[in-house]
């Protein structure tokens, strides 16, 4: 202790002059730029995914309705409300954001008197800092939510192995890859509604993640018998609405169906699957073995009715096995749905032609109620000079004969038209007989749209050209060339436009720009459509029809109480779509017949 | 750390080493020989930081560990010693006398998971918690959300929806796939 | 067991057969009291049970509880990305220590590796917080003896870090800046400039405070000399921190057992000889200017850019294998830890947060205040330098 300890304390006198630090008033203090203040949400980009509100660890946010904003494929029509007595401003919110709609603003300063008003919808209801440009934004590389691109990419074999047979391309994951790409699902289950059989797709892909596969068989049951099927040739359309696709690639979820699948026995399906219900003493008749009509006959014989089915072909599966080629969908794994399908006590009947074999009007009286799922077994021509020639040829017709092991006298050269997955699939079929039987590929593919509108899957024009097919898009088939009665290959014009102003199908071609295709056969592969003769004249006569389809309520039954339809016939072409109608038809007939029993 | 566990495993009978970090282990302790380890430990072997002492519910398994964390800062090294006691008795030695800070580790376990150290100071007495009407609330059985509903009134007003859900209602309804 | 009492007793109440206290409030001889639990001289709220003997103490028992919230159970509650918020809200006035501490936690046992820029700016972080801290004390020690204006200087440089913390978190307070996998964000563009006027800003108003508060004879008077820490009792007591460092050891884990990028820089533990009030409040003044010169060192050698995050699995669905860890680390107060525990799960099977104060402000100044003079109990209090919430959690 000195005297200077006594005078030291003095000196802080020397600040009575300075001026004060503090501010007046905070109300309306700019905060710095990252500061993480009241949420901002752009509900336009916002697809009420909810994953805001599932990290929240507050419970904070809800998600609710708002006015104006409708639901649809991709978006729940939900937005998030946010309660800011319980928001503790972490931004976690923001950093699983999928869509990076939700940001928060640096405004942190609000007088208001009412409580309530701090409980709103930020980009709703409108607040002064909605167009804040200061904030916090993620961050580019703070990624919460996984990685943004498929963690794996499908196993595959090499162009040049894979055009030598018919074995099938894709390899499937193994449990770690499925594993990791199951991990990028969020779960927020906006595929559900897009899915036509609305599948439990998050709750599936959860139980890869906890290794659960008998669950994930149970889930799959649940919804779809051709899990199989539609695990390798699914349209997949839920993989267009799922929320990771605003981050990077969608989740692989027709992969990891398969994966499901894949890693469980034939046996322990079955045992899963279970059996049907005690028997009912009502009996179904289907026609036709595709996916609708089994779909149908699985759900009915569950319900314990006594189910036959019968198929014209001499094995089941109908477009996926006489439709879809090996290399995309191999017959085991047909058989094997199918072979579930059966456990339930489904009866199936092949080789009995309806109409032939054994007459509708037969099956009306013999059953309670008759379903036909005929598919779209006919190839739509494009009548065009020269297309009556007998080396002119539908794929439809041509993929059944290769499938039923006939020859189809493969050509050299060809030429196919057309621009969908069916045109890919007889294109690459012929590319793999041509590789067999000369040992070299030459197959010229014409389509009218452009490439970026082809109605094909994106990968299978990638691996098309991979395989040495040409892809000649907007070319408007005009001629097929005939030499000494010999097709000898196809004449197109370039397409100025597909269709007129009004959207209507009108094709315009610039007659300057002619090209020449040499092949020895042409394929049409532009639609399919229904040979409906079975039902015959009498009754085709007393049966609705609508633009050329027959016409079925919602459960799918005809103007005729005892007649149902349904699949490719009354829906259009898709595996998944057939599935999710068999299960609709099979509701109504249910309905219908156990009503019966009651009266 | 193996050279020193060595050691140990000579004088008591110790569970298997688990080497988190090249100067982090723990080690399963019989309940018996805790207080010759620590002292051991202490006294022998430089550990003379008591850095935490603390209890993990292992319900499902029956039993609680306690973990008595000891620091030895000349080699900068740790090791926890890992007790396994019946979680229907819960009773554990007091080492009070040992680190006079421990006492207060142990009204604290005794509030919060309900494991007794009988002898230990101030042990009857309540720490954090006053007047306390349930289970021991660190235990894994509590659950605080149900107690919280109970105890506490909701906020009114709150309402949220699933979009899975919702976008069932709004875009099929009614139509809900077979087995459901 | 060590007594805790010195050995002459002729003035406290006698012992009775279970070791507890005999006091007998009619006799007139005792008086109860309470300090706290919002008394100004201590930092949170916390209350210490006074027995008081004309205006000496004979017993002290520290009440806490006040700002318990359950901390403990309900990061068992949630997912580990969602505990993440809420650690930092176990410590008001030093937040980040937790987020560190938990992060490491998670980070050691999910087996992720930090991305180096990320440590760099944790430890400025954690040094910025520091520099916080001790401010809020020396206005807190200062305060506890009547000089109100220490207080309103240091706040006004804690005010300026906290700009420095907003502008590079995003937020005052609770940062929330400190995640598993490393840090949110990179530092804003000019930050180095900005922080460098701060640091100058400090170092003005630590001559300020050593000449107002060190150098005068009241605050002299009443510290030195009081509230001694005998060295024999750091063990027993678990003291750690400037705490033990103002008794001649030099306890620090920054040098003990360096973590992040601590083993990069050059720097000296602080330390003391008297281990009295006065001793304990210049240790802490001495200690911001190693943090003030650690933040420089960071700032110049830490890269120039890099990643700050790792690659992390998604958050929503994070299970983390079935182990076990502790990490600390030195904040303001003394060692800082965390014990995690997981069962492969997707939440924490168990989480202990381990406070310094959790020992200084129990057992320790319990054993301290015996023969205290009551008007000497707030500055004794705060010369531990204690948080209640780290006790309570």
């Amino acid at each position: 202790m000195s005297f200077k300890d006594v005078l030291s304390p003095f000196t802080a006198w020397k600040h009575l002059f300075h001026d004060p630090v503090s501010i007046r008033n905070p109300i309306g203090r700019a905060a710095a730029p990252r500061y993480r203040g009241f949420h901002q949400n752009d509900i336009e980009k916002c697809i009420g995914c909810g994953t805001c509100e599932t990290i929240c660890q507050n419970g904070a946010i809800d998600m609710v309705p708002v006015e104006g904003i409708q639901t649809k494929q991709g978006d729940s029509g939900l937005r998030p409300r946010i309660d800011y007595g319980r928001c503790c401003w972490c931004a976690l919110c923001v950093d699983v954001c999928m869509t990076k709609s939700l940001n928060m603003s640096n405004i942190y300063t609000w007088v208001e008197s009412d409580g309530d008003a701090f409980r709103f919808i930020p980009g709703v209801d409108k607040k002064p800092w909605d167009d804040a440009a200061h904030g916090y934004r993620r961050p580019d590389d703070h990624q919460l939510t996984g990685p943004t691109r498929l963690r794996e990419h499908m196993p595959e074999m090499e162009p040049e192995e894979r055009i030598g047979s018919f074995a099938e391309i894709v390899h499937g994951y193994n449990v770690e890859a499925a594993k990791l790409e199951a991990d990028r699902c969020v779960s927020c289950g906006l595929c559900v509604a897009t899915c036509p059989t609305h599948m439990a797709i998050p709750q599936y892909i959860k139980a890869i993640r906890d290794g659960d596969y008998d669950l994930g068989v149970a889930l799959l049951y649940e919804t779809n018998p051709f899990s199989s099927i539609c695990g390798r040739v699914c349209t997949r359309k839920c993989e267009s609405t799922c929320a990771a696709r605003h981050e990077g690639d969608a989740i692989a979820i027709r992969w990891l169906k398969r994966h499901i699948m894949d890693q469980v026995s034939d046996e322990q399906i079955k045992k899963v699957v279970g059996q049907p219900a005690a028997p009912t003493g009502r009996k179904v008749a289907i026609v036709g073995a595709g996916p609708a009509g089994l779909t149908a006959a699985f759900d009915l014989a569950k319900k314990g009715h006594q189910v036959v089915v019968y198929e014209a072909l001499d094995k089941p599966g109908g477009m996926t096995r006489f439709g879809i080629p090996e290399y995309r969908l191999p017959y085991d794994v047909i058989d094997r749905d199918v072979d579930v399908i059966r456990s339930v006590g489904v009866d199936i009947r092949c080789n009995v032609r309806i109409g032939q074999d054994i007459t509708l009007e037969r099956l009306k009286s013999d059953f309670d109620a008759v379903l036909i799922a005929l598919g779209l077994q006919d190839g739509r021509g494009t009548r065009i000079p020269g297309s009556d020639q007998p080396m002119v040829r539908k794929a439809v017709d041509l993929l059944r004969r290769v499938t039923a092991g006939e020859d189809i006298g493969t050509p050299r050269q060809a030429v196919v038209i057309g621009g969908g997955n069916v045109a890919m699939d007889i294109a690459r079929t012929l590319a793999r007989l041509q590789k067999k039987q000369y040992g070299e590929v030459k197959v010229i593919l014409t389509a009218l749209e452009d490439l970026p509108h082809f109605l094909a899957d994106a990968d299978e024009i990638k691996e098309s050209g991979e395989e040495g097919i040409i892809i000649l898009d907007s070319r408007g088939p005009q001629q097929v060339v005939i030499e000494n009665g010999q097709v000898t290959g196809l004449k197109t014009w370039k397409v100025k436009a597909i269709f007129d102003e009004q959207g209507r199908f009108a094709p315009t071609y610039d007659e300057t720009d002619e090209q020449f295709h040499p092949g020895t056969m042409v394929v049409e592969a532009i639609g399919q459509m229904a040979d409906t003769s079975l039902l015959g004249d009498a009754l085709t006569e007393q049966l609705a029809w609508q633009r050329g389809r027959l016409q079925v309520d919602a459960g799918g039954r005809t103007s005729e109480a005892w007649l149902w339809s349904a699949g490719d016939m009354v829906r259009g072409p898709d595996v998944v779509s057939a599935v999710a109608d068999g299960h609709r038809v099979a509701a109504s007939i249910h309905a219908a017949i156990t009503q019966g029993v009651q009266q | 750390m193996r050279e020193l566990y060595a050691r140990l495993k000579a004088l008591y009978p110790l569970g298997e080493l688990t080497e988190q970090r090249k100067n982090l282990a723990f080690v399963t302790v019989p309940a018996a020989h805790l207080r010759d380890t620590l002292l051991h430990l202490r006294d022998k072997e430089g550990f003379t930081h008591l850095v935490l002492l603390t209890a993990v519910d292992w319900l499902e398994e029956g039993q609680f560990q306690l973990t008595y964390l000891l620091n030895n800062r000349a080699l900068a090294c740790d090791l926890g010693l890992r007790v396994l006691i019946q979680r229907d008795t819960a009773t554990m030695e007091s080492i009070h006398d040992l680190w006079p800070t421990a006492a207060t580790y142990q009204r604290e376990l005794r509030e919060m998971f309900g494991i007794d150290f009988p002898g230990s100071p101030r042990i009857e007495e309540e720490f954090i918690l006053e007047g306390w009407n349930s289970i021991p609330p660190y235990r894994r059985d509590f659950d605080t959300l149900k107690y919280a509903q109970e105890a506490y009134a909701e906020r009114p007003g709150r309402v949220t929806h699933d979009p899975e859900t919702h976008m069932r209602l709004q875009m099929y309804p009614g139509q809900h796939p077979a087995g459901k | 067991m060590l007594d805790i009492f010195p050995p002459d007793r002729t003035q406290y109440p006698a012992k009775k057969a279970d070791g507890t206290l005999d006091i007998d409030l009619t006799s007139g001889k005792y008086l109860k009291l309470w300090q706290g639990p919002n008394h100004p001289g201590i930092t949170g709220n916390m209350s210490v049970e006074l027995t008081v003997c004309g205006d000496e103490v004979v017993e002290g028992k520290t009440h806490v509880g006040y700002l318990h919230r359950g901390f403990e159970k309900l990061m068992e509650r949630r997912t580990f990305i969602q505990v993440f918020p809420i650690v930092c809200r176990v410590c008001v006035p030093e937040p980040d220590f937790n987020e560190y501490c938990y992060a490491a936690c998670v980070e050691e046992l999910a087996g992720i590796e930090v991305p180096e820029m990320a440590k760099w700016i944790r430890a400025m972080i954690l040094e910025m917080g520091r520099i916080n801290s001790y401010m809020m004390y020396l206005g807190g020690q200062a305060g506890a003896l009547g000089q109100g204006v220490i207080g309103q200087w240091t706040t006004y440089v804690r005010d300026l870090m906290l700009d420095r913390f907003e502008e590079l978190t995003g937020a005052r307070i609770y940062h929330m800046f400190i995640l598993p996998g490393g840090v949110r964000d990179t530092l804003p563009d000019g930050f180095a400039g900005r922080m460098e006027e701060t640091l100058c800003e400090v170092e003005k108003t630590l001559k300020d405070v050593y000449d107002v508060m060190f150098c005068n004879a009241v605050f002299k008077k009443r510290t030195v000399g009081m509230g001694v820490i005998d060295p024999s009792w750091l063990e027993p007591y678990g003291v750690t921190g400037p705490n033990a460092r103002a008794a001649g050891v030099a306890k620090d884990v920054r040098k003990d057992s360096p973590y992040l990028i601590y083993d990069q820089l050059d720097f000296e533990p602080v330390t003391g000889q008297n281990s009295d009030i006065y001793t304990r409040a210049d240790v802490r003044r001495r200690d911001v200017w190693v943090s003030v010169d650690l933040i420089r060192q960071i700032l110049a050698k830490m890269p120039k850019s890099g990643a700050v995050m790792a690659p992390l699995p998604n958050v929503l669905h994070w299970q983390i294998p079935r182990g076990e860890t502790y990490v600390r680390g030195e904040c303001s107060r003394g060692e800082y830890g965390y014990y995690l525990v997981t069962d492969g799960s997707g939440y924490p099977r168990r989480i202990n947060v381990r406070g310094p104060s959790y020992t200084h402000a129990m057992a320790l100044l319990e054993r301290m205040i015996v023969g205290c003079n009551i008007s000497d109990v707030a500055a004794l209090m705060v010369s531990l330098h204690t948080y209640p919430p780290e006790i309570e959690r």
